[in-house]
């Protein structure tokens, strides 16, 4: 049935609110095929029409395929424009690097959209006042009272009060919230510096 | 807008403390404060209030507002209305949650004080949730919302506006365009009356 | 640490700036603090404040150079950090919000610009935003061009003829600075109702309204 295979794009899309499923690239090319060859039997119909007189009879026929073919691209749009924005969210969640599993779920062109759109935010953070200023930090207003460390060991993954993971290597430094370091300096991991 | 944000506006307001340490000018962006001198009242805006609380560094001065007895008026006023009371400050329940999270031992009768706060809230809650209907019933596109407070206002978004957005594209699918004929168009519109919808009290308004 | 008071004509709305404002760093937050919620709240991009977002973060710069000379034992060194880590927050969530409504309406946002180019007005976004606008732009352009490119009969501008547009009709809070007298309450119709809006009332109205009020300060939102 006509637009049958845009309506299941559609509906893979609103099943997967916040994360991205693997890109579809079967039902992607079963729809561009179904639209061009819409295209091609509304050209020729719209050919031979003027040949032997049948306008009327064709015209129908012509204005539903049309229609049919519309509402396919308006899916096709749909699908990719929704998945660039859920790609979006994620730069800012992630950075410039995605996990892998994430990647492996992604189509070579929006692999090359992600690292044009991440290339694009990051001149645009270095322009901002004199040194640039990174938007991808600071989400929420402040509260707590924060501190400088810097840690003395490989201690590996750290998972903050609010979610944050953080990798703590050694003599990587880190401005956090002194209620969140204090266990953690009193472990030997960091070291308060000014 | 979100209650971190909200939190943050309204941390803003200024409040009197005891500090109990003795240091000159502390020369921030937004402004001079001090000189402290242990023991003498002194203003601060509400984070810094907190932030010296947290570290046993002053004492906090409740605001004026912030007492059983003028609260309990307050809710009597509330009560006896229909339309809104003018609150004492503009981000009453920030400042309350704030200072009875880290100075419940600076606020005489500090538990009655919450419950009070609560009992005001709730009740314009309430009001807020029936004016809203009444609004939105009506398809009223404008009201004023004097003596609302942010939070209060924040507590009918989306929905609020969100109702009205829909109201007016919709009056406007209705409506034929006026350019092409006004005779028709004045006759088909239905006319609305100009009185505003009045969600605050301000009778003078 | 001394913050001087900054001079700044670039923040006066008169044209006849004669008598240029003297403006301190307090009242440059407050400035900062209205632009942050007016873009927050408004549906459209609005006129860009750089002036505002330099004098900040210029001001965040010095203070930490002077946090830094503080020694750690003085208790005040966190009350000046965190006033730091608030404004960069205010500042950048301002620019974060804008960055999301360039990107959400790029094709019809740099349309506008452009229009306002020919007008001789002076552009809504910042260079860098601009800049950002059109790298984006360009890249949807890529991407979708790619996705269509099997059909012969789709040309680029099938992504940006969809083109999404704010919704200058939705309706805001706002609370007024000035008097304001014979407002219409709906401006798409020409015997709407008129309303008067004392000084420092707040309002549950459209946006269209109130858009020439909200970008010249008159009014803020709230």
């Amino acid at each position: 049935m006509f637009g049958e295979k845009g309506y299941n794009l559609i509906k893979e899309l609103a099943r997967s609110e916040d994360n991205l499923p693997p890109y579809n690239s079967d039902l992607v090319n079963e729809i561009s095929h179904e639209i061009t060859k819409q295209f091609e039997e509304n050209r020729d119909d719209a050919q031979n029409s003027t040949i032997d007189g049948s306008e009327s009879l064709l015209l129908n026929t012509i204005r539903i395929r049309n229609g049919a073919s519309k509402r396919n691209i308006r899916c096709l749009m749909a699908y990719h424009y929704n998945r660039l924005k859920c790609l979006r969210t994620m730069r800012w969640e992630f950075g410039s690097i995605l996990p892998p599993d994430i990647k492996a779920n992604l189509s070579s062109d929006e692999l090359e959209w992600f690292s044009n759109y991440s290339k694009t935010l990051v001149n645009y953070m270095k322009s901002i006042g004199e040194d640039g200023i990174n938007l991808a930090v600071d989400l929420k207003p402040p509260k707590a009272l924060y501190i400088e460390v810097q840690c003395l060991v490989d201690y590996g993954r750290f998972e903050l009060s609010d979610g944050t993971m953080l990798l703590l290597k050694k003599n990587s430094r880190h401005y956090l919230p002194r209620s969140e370091c204090e266990e953690l300096i009193r472990q030997g991991v960091f070291k308060h510096i000014s | 807008m979100d209650p971190d944000e909200l939190e943050f506006l309204g941390e803003k307001s200024k409040i009197m403390i005891i500090p109990t340490f003795n240091k000159e000018n502390i020369h921030l962006i937004s402004g001079d404060l001090g000189p402290f001198r242990a023991s003498l009242p002194s203003q601060v805006p509400l984070w810094v209030a907190t932030l010296l609380k947290k570290q046993k560094r002053c004492k906090i001065i409740p605001p004026d507002w912030m007492n059983v007895e003028y609260l309990e008026a307050l809710k009597e006023q509330e009560k006896q209305t229909s339309g809104f009371t003018r609150m004492p400050s503009d981000h009453y329940m920030v400042e309350a949650k704030l200072l009875l999270d880290c100075a419940p031992d600076d606020i005489p009768n500090a538990d009655e004080v919450k419950v009070i706060i609560k009992d005001i809230w709730d009740m314009r809650m309430s009001k807020i949730r029936s004016s809203v209907t009444k609004l939105v019933k009506n398809s009223d596109f404008y009201a004023a919302v004097d003596n609302l407070t942010i939070m209060e206002i924040n507590s009918v978004r989306p929905i609020l506006p969100h109702a009205l957005d829909n109201l007016f594209r919709m009056k406007h699918i209705e409506q034929p365009k006026p350019s092409q004929n006004s005779n028709v168009s004045s006759f088909l519109m239905s006319k609305r009356a100009s009185t505003s919808f009045q969600l605050s009290n301000n009778e003078d308004y | 640490m001394d913050l001087d008071d900054t001079n700044l004509e670039d923040l006066n709305d008169s044209n006849d700036s004669e008598d240029y404002v003297h403006i301190t760093p307090a009242e440059v937050l407050e400035l900062m603090e209205e632009t942050w919620v007016n873009e927050k709240f408004a549906p459209e991009i609005l006129p860009n404040k750089t002036e505002v977002v330099d004098i900040i973060l210029e001001q965040i710069k010095s203070m930490e150079v002077n946090i830094k000379n503080l020694s750690n034992d003085d208790f005040t060194k966190n009350i000046y950090q965190l006033e730091v880590d608030k404004l960069r927050f205010m500042v950048t969530s301002y620019l974060r919000t804008r960055l999301e409504k360039i990107e959400s309406y790029v094709v019809h946002i740099l349309k506008e610009e452009e229009k306002r180019v020919e007008k001789g007005e002076s552009k809504y976004l910042s260079e860098q935003e601009y800049k950002f606008a059109q790298d984006y732009s360009r890249s949807m352009d890529r991407y979708f061009n790619k996705i269509m490119n099997f059909c012969p009969n789709l040309t680029s501008d099938t992504w940006s003829s969809k083109v999404i547009e704010p919704n200058n009709n939705s309706f805001v809070f706002m609370k007024s600075k000035k008097t304001i007298e014979g407002l219409p309450i709906d401006i798409t119709n020409a015997d709407s109702d008129l309303v008067d809006i004392k000084s420092g009332s707040r309002v549950i109205i459209c946006y269209s309204s109130i858009e020439e009020l909200v970008k010249n300060g008159d009014v803020n939102l709230i």
